[in-house]
């Protein structure tokens, strides 16, 4: 028993450091999302500058019928490459190696198409840049028009397009949740450990109308030792007038029979104050034991009532 | 020597902060009987800020600090402030006839058994706590004076914002 609540401990100490991770990319993921926006908002209308060429269009095919793997980045990938602006964002090493050999390279479309054939995703990108070497002119051409254009479009998808976090939320909803339940699952082993079935008592509180009693405190006493001096605030006090049960005490005893004492105080009718006693005799058997204290309105004698009721 | 003098009078307050081990943890729960009849759970003022007072009827400067208290809630109450003084003394009757007879708005507490007290590791009269809305301890004032009430103010201002 003692294992399974060490290893269920540990697994919430790492479900806990899963979800303060998960909230700490979530956190990273607002701050950066604009930023990456930006950048593909600028990198699209190259795109679709490269695509407008004929030249350009014509290799696109050939390298996505030789590698389909990379072919859903390419396209804005090689417009970037092929008329998009430098100051669209910082690219990796790889990629510019790939354009600068590209560039190389761009007499013959056959080498090119061969590079772009044999090799992984950074190389797929080099039809658009070699489809657009060609029709060098054009592409000179829309470099000069594309910075001012990429620059409304970023501001047009910062504007328009909110970032998406939705995955990442239902991420740490998710972690969250585990969290709750794998906190039950501990407070219930703690709760059977603590206090094992056998030996469990447990006192509960409740009240009914509370029209000649008004409740402050409930002191308890199980074989003449105080085991709890409970205060009721009038929050609370309205809870059990509202049909709430409260949870007085929870304890061990053994098997045998033992004596229950409560003392009730507060104000009793004509706003007096008013202290009351109710005391059971029970014999605790093996299984948990469940004791209600009721507080109760006698019509008739216009007083309150208390009672100590066993539960079977 | 100014400097140093300036240096001791600038810290000290910090460190009397410092040293109060109860400091960013969780205020320890209580309940008690307020004079004024019912009864104050801590545990149900979450998500207020909270400052806890605690003094003595022969303290001349608590009673001071009650009195700036009352006028902070007057201020601040609409912001979520909650305002408790708790009594240590071992005769009521003082404690009580002070509430009866000044002007505080807000609830003053008994401890006649210091249970509190001791669980709070009070060790100054009067000595008053700051507690945010999650139920942490963030200051602690072991003085009252025109300096620290100022201070204490902007603290107070500080948790309330949060």
């Amino acid at each position: 028993m003692q294992y399974v609540f060490e290893h269920r401990k540990a697994s919430l100490l790492r479900a806990w450091s899963r979800l303060a991770t998960a909230a700490v990319f979530s956190i990273c993921a607002c701050v950066t999302a604009p930023a990456v926006l930006a950048q593909d908002a600028a990198a699209a209308p190259s795109a679709s500058a490269g695509t407008s060429a004929p030249a350009a269009a014509v290799p696109a095919p050939v390298a996505a019928g030789t590698a389909p793997a990379p072919t859903a980045a390419a396209p804005s990938a090689a417009g970037s490459k092929a008329a998009g602006p430098k100051p669209a964002g910082p690219k990796p090493a790889a990629t510019k190696a790939a354009v600068s050999k590209a560039s190389a390279t761009a007499a013959s479309a056959a080498t090119a198409s061969k590079a772009s054939a044999g090799t992984a995703p950074l190389t797929a990108e080099m039809p658009g840049a070699d489809a657009a070497s060609p029709a060098g002119g054009a592409a000179a051409g829309t470099n000069a028009a594309v910075p001012a254009n990429a620059a409304d479009a970023a501001a047009q998808g910062d504007a328009a397009t909110p970032p998406d976090t939705r995955g990442l939320d239902q991420e740490v909803q998710g972690l969250k949740k585990d969290v709750v339940d794998l906190n039950r699952e501990l407070f219930v082993l703690e709760e059977e450990l603590l206090f094992p079935a056998n030996t469990q008592v447990a006192v509960f509180v409740s009240m009914d109308v509370g029209d000649f009693f008004a409740l402050d405190s409930v002191t308890l006493k199980i074989d003449q030792k105080e085991v709890i001096n409970y205060l009721y605030t009038p929050r609370e006090v309205e809870a059990l007038l509202k049909g709430g049960v409260h949870r007085l005490y929870l304890g061990n005893l053994k098997v045998g029979k033992h004596e229950l004492v409560a003392f009730f105080s507060g104000k009793g009718p004509n706003d007096r104050d008013y202290k009351r006693g109710a005391t059971l005799k029970f014999e605790k058997g093996i299984g948990a034991k469940y004791l209600e204290l009721k507080i109760n309105d006698r019509q008739r004698k216009q007083q309150p009532e208390f009672e100590v009721k066993d539960w079977e | 020597m100014w400097l140093c003098l300036a240096a001791i009078t600038f810290c000290a307050p910090a460190m009397a902060d410092t040293s109060y081990p109860l400091k960013a943890h969780e205020a320890p729960d209580f309940a008690l009987h307020a004079i004024a009849g019912g009864n104050v759970r801590l545990s149900e003022h979450r998500g207020d800020v909270v400052i806890l007072s605690f003094w003595g009827s022969r303290c001349t400067p608590c009673r001071a600090q009650l009195e700036a208290l009352n006028r902070t809630l007057a201020t601040y109450r609409s912001a979520g402030l909650q305002v408790y003084g708790i009594n240590v003394d071992d005769d009521q009757t003082r404690a009580i006839a002070y509430a009866h007879g000044e002007s505080v708005t807000f609830p003053l507490l008994l401890d006649p058994q210091k249970a509190v007290s001791r669980s709070y590791q009070v060790d100054n009269l009067p000595m008053t706590l700051l507690i945010d809305r999650n139920g942490v301890i963030r200051n602690v004032t072991r003085d009252h004076n025109a300096k620290s009430e100022e201070l204490f103010l902007q603290q107070l201002r500080a948790l309330l914002n949060e």
